[in-house]
């Protein structure tokens, strides 16, 4: 302790000195005001970021998605649930990539051994980790809400990474396909987004990601997924409520693979059997991650596979 | 209660002292316990290895004389960057933390002549987290999570105070209690924690199992100023609990005023506690295994303060080495490591027959 | 307590209150729900099948989960009973005691060995409870720590946060696992399927039948181990085969509802007060005490946060931790 605390007051002393020295040794991360800096608007505060980065390391499957969607491949990302790398739908599209921690904890020394340019986090970062980021890249969070209109972040990234043109594009292509599958779909249709627990179900607010997808393609949703503005899931439904959160679709969102098993766990409860969707064998199990909080072009795309099954039936 | 405390069969100072020696300084001499000194010897030498150790080594590895060159500002700008900013904040963070869980755990121990009693397992830590949770997933709010955890262990120690209506015999009613509210905060904790979504529970997760990644600076700070304040405390209290460990007839015999010192002892603890959890979160086995070592290596001879702390402090940072290279990049909290090492050996405590008699 | 002349009365009397508040609380649950159908609807529902949405939820919904309720509540209040007399502890609660946080334990190991926790088997939390169980077994077995209060408590609650520690390591980078089990930790009567009631009978039998032969050796056993040992028993196999029958009794609760905490303290606490200390009057009352504390628990869990549910171990944890606190705070501990 003698020793730490002897050096500690330097310690603050040189970090200012230390912040000028790092920055100009490493030749990427240029924080100067060029011609072509640009200031993004973040969570905490202005960020400015010069030309294209390209040592991109993504803290979020969000901010993954995007940038994977803008033609980037990030040199570090985060696990994600269920497995010590990345999300099984951007498997084949990140190539090799270094995992720099968990969803939980970011690993800092993992990060500042990959010499990014810039570091794109998620919404809900804490302050204490984004003080440490942000030493080390210009650090992009996102002051959204998960109930914000999911383009607002991925916008956000893209203009962080300077590929705006891009996520454009993506936009249009989603867009497009949007607009061809409403038209396959009988318009007014209610689906509900339900999940599975052992405890009873959760319904997801319509406000997420997959909500508004599902918004965009004419289904509505239930009155009480409605009015989870604020919060993504609701608490506990009641059984004796169930029927509130029926429609004429159920998209059963399970997290684990053997979706069947949840569904076939669901139907034994005599509340579930009753409900509409599930007498007229409408009930579709999808991947509950994906469709509770993942959210970019890439997932959006995956979703509307999901959704297209309603069109098969 | 069945159960009391075996008397120690011989008093603590005697007509010869052994295992004392005299430091003369001209007129002035000191009386000092031998093994005290040299086991904070060693352990002040264990806590610079563990340091070196814990600054050299990560992601990037450096050699022990780079890091410690880094670490006083010479060398590469980059390796002066990485050990000042990352690793050296960290380990005074993990050093701070562990010392004053240390002596919060000594106090408390000594207290209720039992090894178990911890400030974790009466309800400081469960009060911290369920506060600095509510503040991630609940309510939202300005203030950072570690002030709120600072506010929570308050609350619990507060109520737990509260309620049990003072300290009680040996501070047991006392702890009983703290065991009642903590058991509410963590039941209110596992609520919030079941209503948000996995994402903000992934943010409030540091808080539930104790991390030392990424803390807030101010919450050191607080902490270092009021461990510089509760040290010498401590060590005065530690004198008057060392004569409580006989009985408390005995206590009040040579004069310590009983009531008070388990108050101010209970408030100590508390406090320390509170501004290390407000860095940490709850890692409650250090204040139960810090005490331990300290009174192995001292010989079970008054209240090992600062070797407590000292021992706090080098487990602590040893812990957190482990838990931040073991799986790299993966970051298994400090908290974690802590009780996968504390376990084996607080079920060897609990085991063992010897565990009848208290500290 | 009253004095002795008086007891016989004091009994009877105690047990009408039981069995009218069992009614009430039966009612309750079967009568009022989170749903819209009111308690009139549902009232008139049970005796006529003309309001089938009515009928229904009564018959359907709210009768499985008060079968369920009554069941955890008497297995969760004999098994307090039990423990408490085995280790003449007034604070042993079998979730105080690691008992409950083995069964979680056992729960966090399966489902990231890759089972889904809506389809857990209840056997993994039976053996869960009784690993938990084990310990505390060993433990007690040294002598003067069992009926130590503080002590054993303290023992309790530093294995839970050991149990909970290593949990945590296990769920480290699952996170699939780690987000069913946010639902899991705290206990609940909702959304159970039909068939727990059912299913979970035999085991909260079992634990009642084992529980028959040890009433008049635990009666002993309050007397003084040597009193015990003078009249034929033998102390330390009463103790073993009592923690055998809370562990089966616990487990079965928990894997049926998951943890719910301080009943177990609650039950004996309340039979106490109403009978007095002697295990012969209080194990019987227990279960009827049992389910009168979840039901009722049940009713409030399911009105705090309608249309939603509260789950009930938040309940009586609310419920629980003062009385706790009222224990301690009593006189001087009683040691039982």
């Amino acid at each position: 302790m003698a020793l730490a605390t002897f050096n500690f007051p330097r310690t603050w002393l040189r970090a200012f000195m230390l912040f000028t020295s790092v920055v100009a040794s490493v030749p990427s991360a240029s924080w100067a005001q060029t011609a072509e800096a640009r200031a993004v608007e973040t969570a905490f505060g202005t960020v400015t970021v010069t030309g294209t980065p390209s040592r991109v390391v993504v803290l979020s499957e969000n901010a993954l998605d995007t940038a994977l969607s803008a033609g980037v491949k990030p040199l570090g990302t985060v696990s994600t649930r269920g497995s010590t790398g990345v999300s099984r739908y951007v498997q084949d599209k990140v190539g090799t990539i270094a995992i720099v921690g968990t969803a939980r904890e970011t690993n800092l020394e993992s990060v500042f051994k990959l010499q990014p340019d810039l570091i794109l986090a998620a919404p809900d970062l804490p302050k204490a980790q984004y003080e440490k980021l942000s030493l080390l890249a210009p650090t992009i969070v996102p002051s959204t809400a998960v109930t914000d209109d999911w383009r607002k972040s991925v916008s956000l990234y893209a203009e962080a990474l300077g590929r705006q043109e891009e996520i454009k594009a993506s936009y249009q292509q989603l867009d497009q396909r949007i607009a061809a599958l409403k038209a396959r779909i009988a318009p007014g249709q209610v689906a509900s987004v339900l999940r599975w627990n052992p405890q009873g179900p959760i319904l997801m607010s319509s406000h997420l990601f997959a909500g508004q997808l599902l918004q965009q393609l004419g289904f509505k949703s239930p009155a009480l997924a409605e009015s989870l503005t604020q919060r993504p899931h609701s608490d506990i439904l009641s059984l004796e409520n169930l029927h509130q959160a029926d429609g004429d679709w159920l998209f059963l969102a399970t997290l684990n693979p053997e979706g069947e098993q949840a569904l076939a766990q669901a139907r034994n409860q005599p509340a579930f059997a009753r409900l509409n969707a599930v007498k007229n064998n409408k009930v579709i199990t999808v991947d509950g991650q994906l469709w509770s909080s993942g959210a970019g072009p890439l997932a959006a795309q995956k979703i509307l596979d999901d959704v297209e099954k309603v069109v098969a039936h | 209660m069945t159960a009391l405390p075996t008397l120690p069969t011989r008093p603590v100072v005697s007509e010869a002292p052994a295992g004392y020696a005299w430091w003369r300084f001209g007129r002035y001499s000191i009386l000092v316990h031998r093994r005290a000194w040299s086991s904070g010897f060693l352990l002040i030498a264990a806590m610079i290895i563990v340091s070196g150790i814990s600054l050299a080594s990560g992601a990037a590895g450096l050699s022990p004389w780079t890091a410690l060159a880094a670490a006083i500002g010479q060398g590469e700008p980059m390796h002066v960057f990485l050990v000042q900013e990352l690793r050296l904040q960290r380990l005074i963070a993990g050093l701070l933390t562990g010392a004053a869980l240390g002596v919060a755990g000594c106090l408390l121990q000594t207290l209720a002549r039992n090894r178990l009693a911890t400030p974790g397992i009466i309800g400081i830590d469960d009060g911290a987290t369920a506060f600095a949770v509510a503040s991630i997933v609940a309510i939202p709010t300005t203030l950072a999570p570690s002030a709120l955890a600072l506010t929570g262990a308050a609350t619990a120690a507060g109520l737990a105070f509260g309620l049990s209506g003072g300290a009680g015999a040996r501070g047991y009613r006392f702890i009983v209690v703290g065991i009642a509210v903590g058991a509410l905060f963590g039941a209110l904790t596992n609520l919030m924690l079941a209503r948000t979504d996995m994402d903000s529970a992934n943010q409030a997760y540091p808080w539930t199992v104790g991390s030392l990644n990424a803390r807030p600076a101010q919450a050191v700070w607080l902490l270092g100023i009021g461990l510089l304040a509760g040290l010498p405390v401590a060590k005065y209290l530690g004198r008057a609990l060392t004569l409580m460990r006989f009985s408390d007839s005995v206590a009040t015999g040579l004069g310590v005023p009983l009531k008070r010192m388990r108050v101010m002892t209970l408030l100590l603890t508390v406090f320390l506690t509170a501004l290390a959890v407000a860095v940490v979160g709850p890692v409650g086995l250090i204040a139960l295994a810090a005490p331990e070592v300290a009174r192995y290596l001292v010989g079970h001879q008054g209240v090992p303060v600062f070797n407590a702390a000292l021992a706090g402090a080098t487990l602590m940072s040893l812990a957190d080495w482990v838990g931040r290279t073991l799986m790299a990049p993966i970051e298994i909290p400090v908290g974690v490591i802590m009780a996968v090492i504390g376990g084996p050996y607080l079920l060897w405590i609990l085991l063992r027959p010897s565990a009848r008699r208290a500290p | 307590m009253s004095s002795s002349a008086s007891r016989p009365q004091v009994v009877k009397r105690s047990w009408l209150i039981c069995l009218t508040l069992v009614v009430l609380s039966v009612l309750a649950s079967l009568l009022i729900g989170a749903g819209d159908v009111s308690p009139g609807r549902s009232a008139q529902a049970l005796w006529s099948g003309a309001d089938s949405e009515a009928r229904f939820i009564v018959m359907e919904l709210r009768w499985p989960r008060t079968l369920l309720g009554a069941m955890v509540g008497m297995a969760l209040g004999a098994a307090g009973v039990i423990l408490q007399s085995a280790t003449r502890n007034p604070l042993a609660e079998p979730g105080l005691l690691g008992v409950s946080a083995g069964a979680s334990f056992a729960v966090v190991l399966a489902i990231s060995l890759g089972s889904s926790a809506a389809t857990l088997n209840l056997g993994v939390a039976v053996a869960g409870a009784l690993a938990g169980c084990f310990l505390v077994l060993l433990v007690t077995q040294l002598r003067g720590i069992g009926s130590d209060p503080v002590r054993l408590i303290l023992v309790g609650a530093a294995f839970t946060s050991m149990l909970m520690a290593i949990s945590t390591l296990i769920l480290l980078s699952d996170q699939r696992s780690a987000d069913e089990m946010r639902f899991w930790v705290i206990g609940a009567l909702a959304g159970r399927p039909t068939e727990t009631a059912y299913s979970s009978a035999p085991g909260v039998l079992l634990g009642l039948l084992l529980m028959l032969p040890l009433i008049r050796p635990l009666a002993a056993l309050a007397l003084g181990e040597r009193v015990a040992t003078g009249l034929g028993h033998h102390p330390q196999l009463t103790r073993m085969s009592a923690l055998v029958c809370v562990a089966i009794l616990v487990g079965t609760a928990t894997a049926a509802a998951g943890p719910i905490a301080f009943v177990g303290l609650i039950v004996p606490f309340v039979a106490r007060r109403l009978v007095g200390p002697d295990i012969r009057r209080t194990l019987w009352l227990s279960l009827l005490i049992g389910p009168i504390i979840i039901l009722f628990a049940d009713t409030i869990s399911r009105l705090v946060v309608k249309p939603y549910e509260l789950p009930i171990g938040v309940v009586t944890a609310f419920i629980g931790a003062p009385i706790l606190i009222a224990v301690v705070r009593g006189h001087r501990l009683p040691t039982l």
